[in-house]
């Protein structure tokens, strides 16, 4: 009896000591920031900007917070943007999630549906709100109205054009609405004796994820239309088909083809127009030097001639939920997205309009706008479009229908499926998500 | 005999007394002996446990829940609604998903398998047979990523294949932008990157083949190809079995390739398959139940496969 209990009493010490170092190992495991017996704060800051030049930019900002706070000290965490989603994922289900985290909006409904993101303080959202470009402030909104963080990497999508390429196909300035557009397109448009691409008329996809849905819903906003609800069902609609007519006969004509990439092409002269991110314009600078001359910008052309649109993408900066040290992470993401220079332009404003990206806060870009365009006029119809542009969707569900989405125009740009048919079964897809 | 019994039985019962001490000292060592062996085996057993036996219990779990991850306090359970949601026609799960997985599984073992073969019969044929086996292994050793961005250039239209096509005043092939051609297209680097694994198991099955038949078929008169169809192959086909069974759950399980070549399972969805849209549900949308459906549904059709797998090569005789 004595042996069946002892038995037992050491099974159960033994469990005991698993548990205990099961509780210890989570424990270890658990909460990201830091905070020693003297009340210093370490915040742990989660991004993408691992690579120049935004990491050394974000690290000269960060570094001043360091040297002005030493109570609060930030430290900068940074993975591929290819990587930063996963990352989020898997450090916040194991209890290791940062407490500042830089993230795509189009995230920001699902990091809110699943509670990662912290609802920002109240003067917080008020300067978004109020003192952001209505697109940019827009795309880090829920549809149910709550602020993700302060708007960061800004971006709008415009008609980048070969001057040199359209003048030899006589046409001196770029196209104003679609029949111009298709008309230019397939003029411009040439194919050697092999069938090879020697210039693609005008290219419809991007580098990177879901690469035909910006270059498509910038068409569509110049059209008239938009591509979710607040709530994630399709707003899609007859302007929405009338789209992707436009770009079934641009492929059908072989106008248009999604096997090159207008990224390595355009710069080569090999694309005569393109509709593409204002991010691009620092890259074509550099890889195309003094061919950079004939480069031309225009806002993207809706159905008739006056109509214009554009698509509206940024990235945010906000706190996780889970932090424990929230309050001094808004202090932080306050002052490193409104402290400002000698010029009265915020720092971090400043950083993104050096690195070709428009700043998201309205007074800055009304101060360092006026001065970058003068030096290089393809910015005029980047910054304009802040200002009409169409906020990109944030539904808890915006990324799954994004890809449907592409999915579907990818039907129509490879394989000319029929619209209709494709409109109807994309629709349905996304109500049923 | 009941006098025998009468005295026999108390040296029996004398002799079972006698050995009662040594029965319980052996089976207290035994137990011992077994508690040593136990505690050896913890540390495996326990990485078994924790990243194989409860991973899949919760995945099981997950199947039947809808959960956007982040959270695990807001796991709800739904029953087997993420199974309807994606065994259904209008999913894009069974069509063109699934079915791309088989096909790519189906060309890539085909593919491998064939290949190996060849290659492994050809190496037995050769000088510095070290060498050759060296040379078809490097592949495995390379990494997915370099391997894919490899053939990824030279399938570009601008790339070594076209350029050779070209020359030959053929047009250029969409190899990774038709959606006829890329499935097909990457199921080849696929095998091209796993025969190195397969040609090792092979030429080792070949040499284990006894030399003795392979001359009692020479002085039959049997011809090369007579002494492969007939001698190597039967033989071989342990063997192969296993470069079957092996190569088919790696061409069914195959992710890593399909993201580096065409990054989003395009065109067209024409590359997407099985694995890759586990990864997408789950890490990109948050459906981590739809994902661990669909990953129950993957482990079925590969278990299923590889019994039959089994019980084929069974029936032709390889278990005699």
């Amino acid at each position: 009896m004595r042996t069946v209990l002892s038995g037992r009493r050491r099974r159960l010490v033994a469990a005991a000591a698993v548990a205990a170092a099961t509780a210890l190992v989570m424990s270890a495991c658990s909460g990201a920031s830091s905070s020693d017996g003297n009340g210093k704060v370490t915040l742990t800051f989660l991004s993408h900007y691992g690579d120049e030049p935004m990491k050394s930019g974000i690290s000269k900002l960060i570094d001043q917070w360091n040297s002005e706070h030493p109570d609060i000290q930030v430290k900068q965490q940074t993975v591929k943007f290819d990587d930063l989603l996963t990352t989020l994922n898997v450090r916040q289900t194991g209890g290791r999630g940062a407490d500042i985290l830089s993230s795509y909006a189009l995230w920001g409904g699902q990091l809110a549906a699943n509670n990662v993101l912290d609802k920002p303080p109240a003067d917080v959202a008020k300067d978004i709100k109020s003192n952001y470009s209505p697109a940019a402030a827009a795309a880090v909104t829920g549809g149910d109205g709550q602020v993700f963080g302060y708007p960061t990497e800004f971006n709008t999508y415009v008609l980048y054009y070969n001057k040199k390429i359209l003048a030899d196909a006589g046409y001196d300035t770029p196209p104003a609405d679609w029949a111009q557009l298709k008309e230019v397109a397939e003029k411009t448009t040439k194919k050697d004796s092999s069938g090879n691409y020697q210039v693609q008329g005008l290219s419809l996809i991007q580098d990177g994820d879901n690469q035909t849905a910006h270059p498509f819903l910038s068409l569509l906003d110049a059209a008239g239309g938009t591509f979710l609800k607040p709530d994630g069902k399709s707003a899609l609609d007859s302007k929405a088909k009338a789209t992707m007519e436009l770009e079934s006969e641009l492929a059908k004509s072989g106008a248009t083809t999604t096997s090159i990439m207008p990224t390595k092409a355009f710069p080569a002269n090999q694309v005569a127009m393109a509709i593409q991110a204002s991010w691009w314009i620092g890259s074509l600078k550099n890889q195309m030097k003094d061919d950079y001359k004939n480069v031309g910008t225009a806002p993207v052309p809706g159905p008739k001639a006056g109509e214009q649109g554009s698509l509206a993408y940024a990235f945010f900066t906000g706190v996780n939920a889970g932090s424990k040290h929230k309050e001094q992470a808004w202090q932080f993401l306050t002052w490193f997205n409104s402290h400002k220079n000698k010029e009265g332009v915020t720092e971090m404003g400043d950083f993104l309009a050096s690195n070709g990206l428009i700043p998201p806060r309205k007074a800055d870009a009304d101060i360092l706008g006026p001065k970058l365009q003068a030096a290089d006029p393809n910015l005029k119809p980047i910054y304009e479009a802040a200002g009409y542009a169409m906020a990109e969707s944030n539904a808890a569900n915006a990324y799954k229908a994004k890809t449907s989405l592409h999915n579907a125009l990818d039907q129509i740009l490879v394989n000319n499926a029929p619209v209709g048919q494709t409109f109807d079964s994309l629709v349905a897809e996304i109500n049923r998500k | 005999m009941t006098g025998t019994y009468l005295t026999a039985a108390p040296e029996a019962v004398s002799e079972l007394n006698a050995s009662e001490p040594r029965t319980r000292t052996r089976s207290r060592r035994f137990r011992r002996e077994g508690r040593a062996g136990y505690l050896f085996l913890a540390p495996s057993l326990l990485f078994f446990l924790i990243f194989l036996i409860l991973p899949s219990f919760f995945a099981i779990f997950l199947s039947l829940s809808k959960w956007g991850g982040y959270d695990l306090t807001q796991i709800h359970f739904i029953g087997v609604q993420n199974y309807t949601d994606i065994l259904n026609f209008d999913s894009t799960f069974v069509s063109p998903i699934l079915v791309n997985t088989l096909v790519f599984a189906a060309l890539a073992v085909v593919l491998a398998v064939a290949g190996s073969l060849v290659v492994a019969q050809c190496i037995e044929r050769l000088k510095l047979q070290g060498f050759w086996r060296f040379l078809y292994f490097l592949p495995v050793v390379a990494t997915v990523v370099a391997i894919g961005n490899v053939w990824k250039m030279m399938y570009q239209p601008s790339g070594l294949i076209n350029g050779l096509l070209n020359a030959l005043h053929i047009n250029s092939i969409g190899f990774l932008s038709d959606p006829k051609i890329a499935l097909p297209s990457v199921a080849v680097v696929q095998a091209w990157a796993s025969i190195g694994a397969a040609v090792l198991i092979l030429t080792a099955g070949i040499k284990a083949i006894d030399r003795s038949v392979y001359e009692a078929a020479e002085i039959d008169g049997a011809n090369s190809w007579k002494t492969f169809w007939s001698i190597t192959l039967p033989l071989l086909r342990p063997s192969l079995v296993f470069v079957f069974i092996t190569q088919c759950i790696a061409g069914l399980q195959s992710f890593a390739l399909i993201i580096v070549m065409t990054k989003d399972g395009g065109p067209v969805n024409s590359t997407n398959v099985a694995a890759f849209e586990m990864y997408q549900q789950a890490f990109k949308f948050g459906a981590w139940g739809t994902a661990s459906a669909m990953a129950m549904v993957l482990f079925l059709i590969i278990f299923i496969i590889t019994l039959i797998q089994l019980w084929v090569s069974r029936r032709a005789g390889d278990d005699d």
